[in-house]
């Protein structure tokens, strides 16, 4: 396949530069959406990704450079003229009214009225039509907040093309997604292909892009290293290009865990959600749970940390019980969890990324002063042990690229010199490289004699980190193997309810 | 969202601007320092009553109270909480302190009892905001109004005289400066202190930012409120004292809502958000002198005060919206 002609190319971005402050996050960027193809952008966190879609959405205006849409050069692009020329995004974090419905959600602002009123059967009827124009079979009464994230997406893609979408910015639209929901956001891309809109596909994982994407463009330090077709390259090829060398996150041999129980879980009940769920962990064990997201395993953050109080069960830390519901016992215990949900219940966006770093730690040893040189002397080295980047030298977290947020988190935690510890989707969106350093963390906390509890969403995450995996659905455990006894292809047909036994 | 002295300049290290910071360095809270100094240049240019000391001086004796109220609210209002009942708490210290006073008691008695109780009336106020969950801003509006009541109660609906008990407080000055102010300059230095230098105020900032974040990472966070709402109404009680001894009576209307909307209203001209994590002592400085400074000025002008009343909301108005466009632009 030749490349297209540019002239037919939707949006052209020509020659862009843009920088903040001294760091150039895009360094003379061109590229051609085309219509009728799925365009993926790769790049690590940080590699300007996140700025260049911040440019195509109009959020930002370039410094250099312009883009041309529909062959006409943009000068001041705004968020609302991108929109009237049709580049529509998609973000990360959903732009739903969740107490609305489905239908009033994808008229938002276009509700058909007579006079004043609002005239629901049209709305209804369009609402579906942009549904049904998708093949998306959602409920148009349903609420947007009883939706799952998936669902969510799909009603925000149908709104994008209702109101005129030719070319839409997908901000990975799988992450924290499970197997299925990921793969019915891939069919919806592809019928949006079909369709003639070109797709921006910004995605960190190089299997999914690989098998969906025609074209992919990888960004590195602000500039396009690569850009090519999808079919003449592959996996290896990919990371060399996106970390600019070869990336390797394979099981090290592990010293075998010690004959001591560091975590033990004994008949945890909790509503409908998790059903006598048992588990043991010994020291240096790293013990993965996997189910669907949003299953067994994503409850037990709430339930361990302290934050919710489950109906029944046991929890021990290195032999001694641990009171349900109350977060300081469960610190005290020496127990950290890590959340899988860093916005939520991770860090303090506008704190700095020092003050971050140390939140937990500080308060554990009981400090009573702040001491800010001292503050960032201290953080320096869990900075440096946890490759935390940063533009600036210490800004409030929020600013943060993705990856270096949860490096940050995992940091925050484990400097705290755990004796167990509940690590939720550790490696969520971020990108090859941090995922291959926070993988080596984890081996390292292990082989210090942690006792590890991995609660996960992902086949390929566990294979690589867990010892003994738990295999949850639907709140209860159906199945338990050694690492060493199972493949990976035979674990996720677990996960996905095959039977396997 | 870079205008966070707290956060990115007392971090000791110089130099460290993020992103947005470095495009065009800016001094915290320019625009509403130039608010100010526009208003001064303005009344120095119209009234040569103005830059007196004698005058300065006597603003500064005014925005003491308010500003002691302010200092214990930007605490609060960074941690996420809001308490509208410190002026209603104020009114019921002078009317207690009025009583005690007119009735022989000595003066530390009536401090101590004053200032007590203040306290007991925050932790009320924290326990009902910590326990039950109302909303803040509910709960609390629902004991001002309350304690307004009670304040009448207790003076009876008249103006209870302290004669001269406390006429050194109010009136007398040390070094040439108003006891009142050096009380609230240490007060707000203080806060500042805390919220800066100690883990409690690093909480405080924490908690408003995300509550969730702060429980998780082993704050305890129920122990903070309510020490965050006692210290409120300790402050409260203190300015009670303060407000007494200026006035040298108690009378109906003495603190109230009219004093709460002052001190709400320098808050958030200072910067500090109604939504928590973020504020500045400093900001509330500047909040609480811009008010008092336009009050002042009006009455030098001899402007009526139903004008009196317009310029001061047009102030409020123009003095947010510059704080806001600044934010915005860094």
């Amino acid at each position: 396949m030749a490349d297209p002609d540019p002239a037919a190319a939707v949006v052209r971005v020509r020659g862009i530069t843009k920088r903040f402050g001294g760091a150039t996050a895009l360094d003379d960027v061109s590229l051609d959406f085309y219509p009728g193809e799925i365009h993926a952008v790769m790049g690590m966190n940080g590699a300007g990704k996140s700025t260049l879609v911040q440019l195509l959405s109009g959020a930002l205006n370039p410094d250099v450079g312009h883009l041309e849409v529909g062959g006409q050069a943009q000068s001041h692009l705004t968020a609302r003229r991108a929109r009237r020329l049709g580049v529509a995004t998609v973000p990360q974090r959903r732009e739903l009214v969740m107490s609305l419905t489905v239908a009033e959600n994808i008229m938002l602002g276009d509700l058909p009225s007579r006079g004043s009123l609002v005239r629901w059967k049209p709305a209804r009827r369009a609402a579906r039509a942009a549904l049904d124009a998708l093949g998306i079979g959602i409920d148009i009464d349903a609420l947007a907040g009883e939706l799952t994230v998936a669902e969510q997406t799909m009603v925000e893609v149908a709104r994008e093309v209702r109101r005129g979408g030719r070319v839409l910015i997908l901000d990975e639209p799988t992450a924290c997604l499970g197997a299925e929901a990921a793969a019915q956001i891939r069919d919806l891309v592809c019928r949006l292909r079909d369709g003639g809109v070109s797709v921006v596909f910004i995605s960190h994982h190089i299997a999914e892009v690989l098998g969906l994407a025609d074209r992919i463009t990888v960004l590195r330090d602000g500039v396009v290293v690569w850009t090519g077709l999808a079919k003449e390259t592959d996996v290896g090829d990919v990371v060399r290009t996106l970390v600019g060398r070869d990336v390797v996150s394979r099981r090290p041999q592990r010293a075998g865990a010690a004959p001591q129980v560091g975590l033990s879980v004994r008949r945890l009940g909790h509503g409908r959600h998790i059903d006598d769920f048992t588990v043991e962990v010994r020291r240096g064990e790293v013990v993965a749970v996997l189910g669907p997201a949003g299953d067994a395993q994503s409850r037990l953050f709430d339930l361990l940390s302290g934050r919710r109080r489950p109906d029944r069960g046991r929890l021990e830390v290195d032999g001694a019980a641990v009171p349900f519901g109350r977060v300081s016992r469960s610190l005290a215990s020496g127990l950290r969890c890590v959340t899988g949900d860093r916005r939520r219940l991770g860090l303090i966006p506008d704190l700095s990324v020092d003050e971050n770093l140390l939140l937990a730690r500080d308060r554990l040893d009981g400090r009573l002063l702040h001491r800010w040189k001292l503050l960032a002397r201290r953080a320096a080295p869990l900075r440096t042990d946890y490759r935390v980047v940063s533009l600036a030298a210490n800004p409030p977290v929020g600013l943060l690229s993705g990856g270096n947020q949860q490096k940050v988190l995992l940091a925050k935690w484990l400097g705290t010199a755990p004796v167990a510890c509940l690590l939720e989707d550790p490696t969520n969106g971020v990108d090859v490289a941090a995922m291959a350093d926070i993988h080596t963390l984890v081996d390292a906390l292990a082989a210090g004699g942690v006792a590890v509890l991995l609660a996960s969403s992902s086949a390929e995450e566990v294979m690589r980190l867990a010892d003994r995996v738990v295999v949850v659905r639907d709140g209860r455990m159906i199945a338990e193997y050694g690492i060493g006894s199972i493949t990976r292809d035979e674990l996720v047909a677990v996960a996905l309810g095959g039977a396997l036994s | 969202m870079s205008t966070h002295p707290s956060t990115a300049t007392a971090a000791g290290t110089p130099a460290r601007p993020h992103r947005a910071q470095s495009r065009r360095p800016s001094l915290p809270h320019a625009g509403l320092l130039l608010v100010l100094v526009l208003i001064v240049v303005f009344a120095s240019a119209r009234t040569d009553a103005f830059l007196t000391t004698n005058n300065l001086l006597n603003v500064l004796r005014q925005v003491s109270v308010v500003s002691v109220i302010a200092a214990g609210l930007t605490l609060l209002m960074t941690a996420g909480g809001m308490d509208f009942s410190m002026g209603g708490n104020v009114a019921v210290t002078t009317s207690v302190a009025a009583q005690l006073l007119a009735h022989g008691e000595p003066v530390w008695l009536t401090v101590v009892v004053a200032i007590a109780l203040a306290t007991a009336i925050g932790l009320v106020n924290g326990a009902v905001v910590t326990f039950t969950r109302v909303a803040p801003f509910v709960a609390t509006l629902a004991t001002a109004t309350l304690l307004d009541g009670v304040a009448l109660l207790i003076i009876n609906g008249l103006s209870v005289s302290i004669g001269t008990e406390l006429f050194p407080l109010g009136n007398s000055t040390t070094l040439g400066l108003p006891n009142l102010l050096i009380v609230a300059v240490l007060v707000l230095a203080a806060t500042a202190f805390v919220m800066r230098y100690t883990t409690f105020g690093r909480d405080a900032f924490a908690i408003g930012g995300n509550e969730d974040v702060a429980r998780l990472s082993g704050i305890s966070v129920a122990r903070d409120k309510l020490v965050l709402y006692g210290l409120a109404g300790a402050l409260s009680g203190l300015a009670g004292i303060m407000l007494l001894a200026r006035l040298g009576a108690a009378s109906p209307g003495t603190g109230g809502l009219t004093l709460q909307l002052t001190a709400v209203a320098a808050v958030v001209i200072g910067g500090t958000s109604l939504a928590g994590g973020r504020g500045t002592v400093f900001g509330t400085v500047l909040g609480v002198l811009l008010l008092g400074v336009v009050a002042n000025v009006l009455n030098l002008l001899q402007i009526s005060s139903y004008y009196q009343q317009i310029s001061v909301g047009a102030v409020l108005l123009i003095a947010a919206i510059a704080n806001l466009l600044q934010r915005r632009r860094t």
